[in-house]
Parts: structure tokens; sequence; C-alpha cells
């Protein structure tokens, strides 16, 4: 198949719809929770300074680390997710393409 | 610091050395083609791949400077942390698999794609070398430094060994010396810093709890650096920050050009997935061992002065901690691991300006492609000897480079020139030529512009009285202005090569995302 009837290929379309909402969606979540924490130490600081739960450990110190084992448990999820059901119609659709 | 030779660090730095010289050897009698060369004939494992792209990313710079960070600002070094974290899942998402499909040895194959290829190849070699061989610098005179304040050894001797070193394994090596080398280093440094981290919490019973209420009760800044603000606060540094990390990681060449050293986009995908994993939690716990060095180091006037100062700067945090908790042994064993991670990091970046010296410039512009694989391979290992030979000279003369700025400058070109070029060519099918050409030089210009001007160079080097631009980072302005241009530029052209730039996207689109025919 010519790179041209791919285009039109329903599971090539299936393939980039359901990407784009994956790249797109995770990358926009982690983006706006790093800004989001950042620029809430800047404009309302005092929030993120109160403790959690009556020990030193801050929201600030909390929420750091939250983002961090957030942007970790994305890429996992990413990497099963395309793997789980982008791949299978990219190995047929380059099976297909010359 | 006393001047006695600490015998662990030299026997783990030889050891690190002498390992480092076999895997060059094992590699140099593998590397027999441009691909192998480059990319290690495309046959590293993901697991690999993640952790030498892992490794690429934990320079000396940034587990030095990030537990010194810590220990300065408290919790804002938290946003270097995710920053790096958040940063890498991105580069995951956006990039992995399209890069993968798209490019063979360098990031210009995939600009090159469907552009104009001569002169977008000149563009993404500018973009590598001016990247490249500043930050090979900035590396190499940290590692003078580095091994004058720990073992008093010369500073010119110092950066000769780190340069020949390098010179070795990438001219002799290729890419698969490189990457065990980085892998290498990447195992001693996960090791090292997690060694590091529970040996520091032991005398807190890793109670997390106390060790952060004690850091509060010992440090200048009090309980303010348990809450935002130690480092920064002013909104346009934050996002500065956030779109370095962002953007200047997803343009860093030696990083790129990882990508294509595993053999498909699964195992492209899969590695940046292990190293997002590595370098989350090597970064948050770089942090928790800089709140750690408050309250262990304080009171020990033989590492902080009486206002709190670290005896040498504050990059010298972690390896005075490791002294603390761990003696001379394991002292010696966490500064060998810094030099072993200077030696890593400066031979990807080396292997990364010779593959777009003799990849993109000679054999592909130059020669239009007509050399034999013999002939680019040889042109190869003379781009590295001379770039390695120029890099010693330069580190030898720029002794007193502010490191600091160097790299700060060279993440904001490649966040303003590499990526802005490499997401709107993946993901925008108006781009043109002109656009990309135009754009990228607009983004270079005013990155140097805006960092002559602003107070680390205007004031702090020029003596002025007053920054012009008053950010320490042009990271936000100068991304945007790239951005703004190309596509502008792009929209406008109306030219004959325009019209093959955009017609040839959806051959590029269907490329990136199924692969290459099989």
């Amino acid at each position: 198949m010519h790179y041209s009837e791919l285009l039109d290929d329903p599971d090539f379309q299936r393939l980039l719809s359901r990407r784009s909402r994956l790249r797109w969606s995770l990358s926009t979540l982690l983006i706006a929770a790093y800004l989001s924490y950042g620029l809430a130490g800047i404009y309302s600081p005092g929030i993120l300074a109160r403790p959690f739960l009556g020990s030193a450990i801050t929201w600030s110190l909390l929420l750091g680390y939250g983002i961090i084992l957030l942007g970790i448990a994305c890429s996992i999820f990413y990497v099963w997710q395309v793997n789980r059901i982008i791949a299978p119609l990219q190995q047929r659709l380059a099976r297909e393409y010359r | 610091m006393t001047s006695s030779i600490n015998l662990t660090a030299v026997w783990v730095f030889a050891a690190f050395v002498l390992a480092s010289l076999l895997v060059t050897y094992w590699a140099a009698r593998r590397t027999r083609s441009a691909g192998d060369f480059y990319t290690a004939g495309s046959k590293i494992t993901d697991l690999q791949n993640g952790l030498a792209l892992a490794g690429d990313f934990m320079s000396a710079a940034t587990f030095l400077g990030l537990t010194g960070l810590a220990f300065i600002g408290g919790v804002d070094a938290l946003l270097f942390a995710i920053g790096g974290t958040v940063g890498w899942a991105v580069i995951l998402f956006i990039f992995a698999d399209r890069l993968r499909n798209l490019g063979r040895y360098t990031f210009a194959d995939v600009v090159a794609f469907r552009l104009h290829p001569e002169r977008l190849r000149v563009l993404a070699a500018v973009g590598t070398l001016i990247v490249g061989i500043p930050y090979l610098i900035a590396q190499m005179v940290g590692a003078g430094g580095l091994f004058r304040a720990l073992f008093d050894l010369p500073y010119g001797l110092a950066v000769v060994i780190v340069g020949t070193l390098m010179t070795i394994y990438v001219a002799f090596g290729g890419m698969l010396a490189t990457t065990w080398v980085q892998v290498i280093k990447a195992v001693l440094l996960l090791s090292g810093g997690s060694a590091l981290g529970i040996l520091a919490l032991v005398p807190f019973g890793f109670d997390f709890s106390e060790m952060f209420a004690r850091a509060a009760a010992i440090h200048p800044f009090g309980e303010n650096i348990l809450a935002p603000g130690g480092l920064y606060n002013d909104p346009i540094s934050v996002v500065s920050l956030a779109l370095a990390f962002i953007g200047g990681t997803a343009g860093l060449p030696h990083i790129l050009m990882r990508f294509f050293t595993v053999p498909d986009a699964r195992q492209a995908r899969k590695s940046i997935g292990y190293a997002v994993v590595f370098i989350g939690y090597f970064m948050g716990l770089t942090v928790i061992i800089g709140f750690a060095a408050i309250v262990l180091l304080a009171g020990e006037t033989q590492y902080v002065d009486e206002s709190g100062r670290i005896a040498g700067g504050a990059n010298m945090t972690a390896v005075y901690l490791a002294r603390q908790v761990g003696g001379d042994a394991f002292f010696g064993f966490i500064a060998a691991v810094a030099f072993a991670t200077i030696l890593a990091v400066v031979s990807g970046i080396l292997l990364s300006t010779s593959a777009s010296v003799a990849h993109d410039l000679y054999t592909r512009v130059i020669r239009r492609g007509q050399v034999s694989d013999t002939h680019e391979m040889r042109v190869s290992r003379i781009a590295t000897v001379v770039i390695g030979a120029i890099a010693i000279g330069l580190s030898i003369l720029f002794r007193n480079l502010n490191i600091g700025v160097i790299s700060a400058l060279v993440l904001a070109i490649a966040a303003s020139v590499n990526f802005p070029m490499l997401i709107l060519a993946l993901f925008w099918r108006d781009l043109t030529t002109r656009g990309a050409l135009v754009g990228g030089t607009s983004g270079l210009v005013v990155v140097v512009v805006l960092t002559i001007l602003s107070p680390t160079i205007w004031v702090d080097v020029l003596g002025h009285q007053r920054a012009v631009f008053p950010y320490a980072y042009p990271t936000l302005f100068s991304m945007l202005v790239a951005f703004a241009v190309t596509i502008g530029v792009s929209l406008a052209d109306r030219s004959q090569r325009a019209a093959i730039d955009r017609d040839a996207y959806p051959a590029q689109l269907v490329r990136s995302e199924v692969g290459r025919p099989i």
C-alpha cells in the first residue's frame, strides 16, 4: 500500500487520533501540574507552607514529590497504553505499507 | 580540604578508567561501519539505553548542583527535580516514536526529511555545535575545578586527562563504547546516590518529618526552607525554568542521538520510560540528600563556616556529606563517581558534535552523500580528535568560565533553536524551509542578546549598574520569538520550495507514526 492509501485507512485514522489524544492529554496534565505548582509557590506561598497532618512535612514538599510520582506514573501508563492499543494497529499497517 | 591522596578515590577511579578502556577496546572491534560508529548499529537494548539516557541527563552538575541548591534554598530545589521528570515524560509522549521512525544517525535526519535537506542540515549542525562545544567546555572546566578541590590536582592536568579519555572512547569505540561508559556510570551514580541517601537518613531513623523539622530548626531561613520562595520569587523565572527543562532537554543533540541507538520505536519508547523512572527517582532523592546535609553538616567547621556557607562552594555539599556519614572510603567512592559522571557526559557530547560535522556537514552537505562508508567513518574519527583537542585547549584558556551561566545559556539555545525546529517539523504541516531557517536564527540571536543584557553578564561581568533585561533566564522570551517567527515566516512563504515542504508532510506523517515498511 502506498502512503497516500494508508492515509485514508480507518486503522491509520484510529491510530492517529488515539495516539494524539494520549500524547497531548498526558503532556498537558503534567505541564499544567508543574506550572501551577511553581506559580502557586509565587502567588500564594502560604497555602503550600502549611504542614501536612501536623508533621513537619509541608504541602510544598508533599505536592512536589507527588508531581514527580505523577510524571513517572503517566510515563508508565503511556508506554503500557501504546504497547497494548496502538502498537498492534501500527504493526498491521507497517506490514501493508511500502 | 586535606591534600593527602584519598586511596579509595584513586582505586575506584582507576577501576572505572580501566573498565572503560577495556569496553572501548571491545567496542572498537565491533565498530565497522558509520552506523556502528554513530548509533552502535541500533542494537542497544531498551534498559541499557534507558540507563544511558538517564546518565546523559544526570551530570555531575545535576547531582552536586541540586544537592547544593536544596542545601541553600530548601524546597524550591524540587522545581528542578519536577522539571527533569516532567520534561522527560513530555519528551516520551511527543518525541520518542516519531523521532525514532524518521531519523537514522542525528536529529538533522528528522528535520531534513521533508524540508530542504542541505539547508536544514546546516542549521541543525549549527544548533548542534553551538550547544555542544560550550557545553563540553563547561563540563571540562567543572571537572578541572572539582579535581583541584578534591585532590589538589593541577587544573590543566585534570582537563587533559578528561579530554584525552573522552577522545579515546569516542574515536575508537564510537557509540557502543560511549553507551557502555554511560551505562556503567549511571549504575555507579544510582547506587552511590542511593547509598548516600540511606546513610544520610539513618541518623533520623528514616523519619522524614523529623529530618525536615530539624533542618528548619538549623537553617538560616528557618521554617521558610520548607515553603516555596527560597530560590525563586518571580513568575517569569519559574515559567522560563519549566520551558528550559522541557524544550532544552528535548533540544540537546547528544540526548536526541540516543533515540537512534535502539532497533525500533517500541524500544525507543520503553527506553525513555526507563529514563523517566531513573531520573525522577534520582533527582527526588538528591533533594532529600540536600536537606539531610543541612542537619548533618551543621557545626562541622571543616565543611561549613559560621554563616552556614559550604567551604569550596555549595557544589561540595554531597561529597562532604559522604565523608561525614560514610568516612573517607565512601567519600572517595562518591568523588570518583563524580569524575566518572563528567567523563561519561562529555563523551556523549563529543560524539554528537563529531557526528554532526562528519555526517551532516561533510557527508550530506559538502559531498552530497557521495562518500563511502569507510571514508565517512574516518572523517568522524578525525572530527572527534580535532573537536576533542579544541575542547581541551579552550577549557585551559577559559578556566575562570562561569559554568552556571554557560550551562543555562546552552539549555536556552537548545530550547530556542533546536526544539521549535523539531516540534514544528514533526507536527505542523505548514512549516517551510524558510520559516525554519529564519525562526531558528532569530531564536539564537534573541538568546545571545538577552543573555548579554541580563544581570549575569551586564552587571556581574560588564560592571553596569542595572541590567537592561531583568531576568536570569531568557528562555521564555527567546522560545516564544523562535516559535512566532518560524510560524509567521512559514505562513507568509509562497515560494516553490514551500509547496514541496508542505506537500511532503503526509508521507512524513505516515512514516513517523507507522515506521519503516516491513
